[in-house]
């Protein structure tokens, strides 16, 4: 007779989740007048795209002004542990409304 | 870059994130990761280091529809929360075969065998510390999941190491969960590879290879160690290549062994410890735990004086540094690693120099030209990067732009003692082995062991 194959009772190999709880802002309707801040990982051709974004935008949206990505300064690298400190600061300072992040993941 | 459009929502800013095609899995697990999986994402098609300047703006137009629902329109999209198993709830019960299955199927294993993870198999491990089972080590993203003592004795047991092993994987998490590594980036494209260094008397006392073969799979704990990293980031950071998501690395590469130095060697030159050089006593076990991107060729360097092979090191480790130079300089942090054949360390030493006396060498004898690290940096899609401006922004040294001539050289190495050297290989043979960091990512951290 076979010897019955082992079986074995296993735990998950994951750990709890640590994620926050959170909401997204609240939006206004309209971006008429607003003010948006451009967050920039300084990769993948912002320094074109972002233009291109303003442009657009300033077309279809009067008084919409955009406080430019050289302002809050590089969101990937040296400088985004400092920048997760500082930004809510800075676009309180700039009247940001609004913000576009690019460009990646 | 989704992680600041997050601190923005947080601070009642509504954003939107232009996101690649390619990314959009990985945008979806830092999403989550970070608290908001409703953040909103434009979609920009395809990939923009690979498009023209027509095809950029043709994209941006059909991508403002995107950018405005996000910035005026969006909304929280209610989730149900999902119960997840407690540390001693048991998932699963089946034979080898079926715990292999399962565990391929939910993407918990490496794609090797695992040891089934059992409850007595995790005590085990757990009995090797004193640390409580639900201690929080540090939050690890993307996926941002608890790093608690628990997972890391699962996992320690899924790769195949031993009970004892445990104070060493308790710092190698310690390592990779402080900020400066920068685990959040563990998935970039580079697809760089934790590499674990292993020092003091723990890596006799568990039989770490040191010797001929140091890097190959082999030995039990240098290969364990090496797989329980690439295990623990998949399960609690959530890096996994598809099916799964999170890690993007374009090419990547396999799990590094865990490296351990020929201390005695080190030491009978007179020269400092990998483990010293990192401000520990050679008495203290210790973890240090670093970024490699790539590997150099071999190095054979043969002659009776130090320059005889600080030539050669110069050459074939600084040419293996010198296209990733170019991401080295733009941080401004970067820690490449050369590991020196023993009979190779034994003619250096030998001859006077101090390992800082090589790095100095390697410093001012290894350079690129401006116009190659400018170019080479923007092909990874550092598109308005230079080296005179990161000079204005005080990142880089004056060497950097000391005229605007684009051959004039600049150093590789942009600070040399962060050049890590180590003694460790085949004592029989004359060569040396280059290990080039991911710049700020993976940044070098060491851990001291803390042994029961």
């Amino acid at each position: 007779m076979t010897p019955a194959e082992p079986v074995y009772d296993v735990v998950w190999p994951l750990a709890p989740s640590a994620a926050p709880a959170g909401s997204l802002a609240a939006r206004s309707d309209d971006l008429r007048g607003k003010t948006v801040g451009e967050l920039w990982d300084y990769l993948f051709k912002g320094e074109e795209i972002f233009p291109l974004i303003r442009k657009a935008l300033e077309a279809r949206y009067p008084g919409i002004r955009f406080v430019e990505f050289e302002v809050f300064g590089s969101t990937h690298g040296r400088d985004e542990k400092e920048l997760a400190a500082t930004l809510p600061g800075l676009l309180r300072q700039h009247g940001c409304d609004a913000v576009i992040s690019a460009v990646g993941a | 870059m989704l992680r600041a459009a997050a601190i923005a929502e947080r601070a009642g800013v509504p954003s939107v994130s232009i996101v690649t095609t390619p990314f959009m899995q990985q945008a979806a697990v830092v999403s989550k990761g970070v608290g908001l999986p409703s953040l909103p994402i434009a979609e920009y098609p395809g990939v923009p280091m690979t498009d023209g300047s027509d095809a950029v703006t043709r994209k941006i137009e059909a991508l403002l529809p995107q950018i405005v629902a996000g910035l005026a329109g969006a909304r929280d999209v209610a989730r149900a929360a999902v119960a997840e198993p407690g540390p001693r709830d048991v998932v699963a019960r089946g034979t080898l075969d079926e715990i292999q299955e399962l565990y391929h199927r939910n993407l918990w294993s490496d794609g090797l065998p695992v040891i089934p993870p059992t409850v007595e198999r995790v005590e085990r491990f757990l009995s090797q510390t004193r640390r409580r089972p639900d201690e929080v080590i540090g939050r690890l993203l993307p996926e941002n999941r608890a790093a608690t003592v628990w997972s890391i004795a699962v996992n320690g047991v899924m790769a195949g190491c031993r009970p004892e092993y445990m104070p060493l994987l308790v710092a190698i998490v310690e390592a990779i969960a402080e900020p400066i590594f920068r685990v959040e980036d563990a998935g970039s494209t580079p697809g760089w590879e934790p590499l674990v260094i292993v020092s003091g008397p723990i890596a006799r006392r568990l039989d770490l290879n040191h010797g001929q073969g140091v890097m190959r799979v082999g030995r039990q704990a240098n290969t364990s160690l090496g797989r329980f990293v690439r295990l623990y980031l998949r399960n609690v950071a959530g890096l996994r290549i598809p099916p799964g998501a999170g890690d993007k690395g374009s090419i990547a590469g396999s799990f590094n062994v865990a490296l351990a130095e020929d201390e005695d060697a080190a030491a009978a030159l007179g020269w400092p410890t990998f483990g010293a050089d990192q401000g520990f006593t050679r008495d203290d076990s210790v973890v240090t735990v670093q970024s490699v991107v790539s590997v150099s060729p071999p190095i054979y360097s043969a002659g009776t004086r130090a320059l005889e092979h600080a030539r050669i090191l110069a050459e074939v480790f600084g040419g293996a540094c010198g296209y990733w130079s170019s991401i080295g300089m733009k941080y401004a942090r970067w820690e490449p690693l050369l590991v020196l054949g023993p009979s190779i360390a034994r003619v250096i030493a030998d001859d006077g120099w101090s390992k800082d006396d090589l790095r100095r060498y390697l410093h001012e004898h290894v350079t690129i030209t401006a116009r190659q690290a400018e170019t080479y940096a923007l092909q990874v899609g550092a598109t308005s990067y230079t080296l005179e401006a990161h000079v204005k922004a005080g990142v880089l040294p004056a060497a950097y732009a000391t005229s605007s001539d684009p051959e004039r050289a600049v150093p590789v190495f942009v600070q040399p003692e962060k050049i890590g050297l180590l003694v460790a290989g085949d004592p029989g043979r004359n060569q040396s082995k280059g290990y080039v960091n991911n710049h700020i990512q993976g940044g070098r951290v060491s851990k001291k062991v803390a042994t029961p």
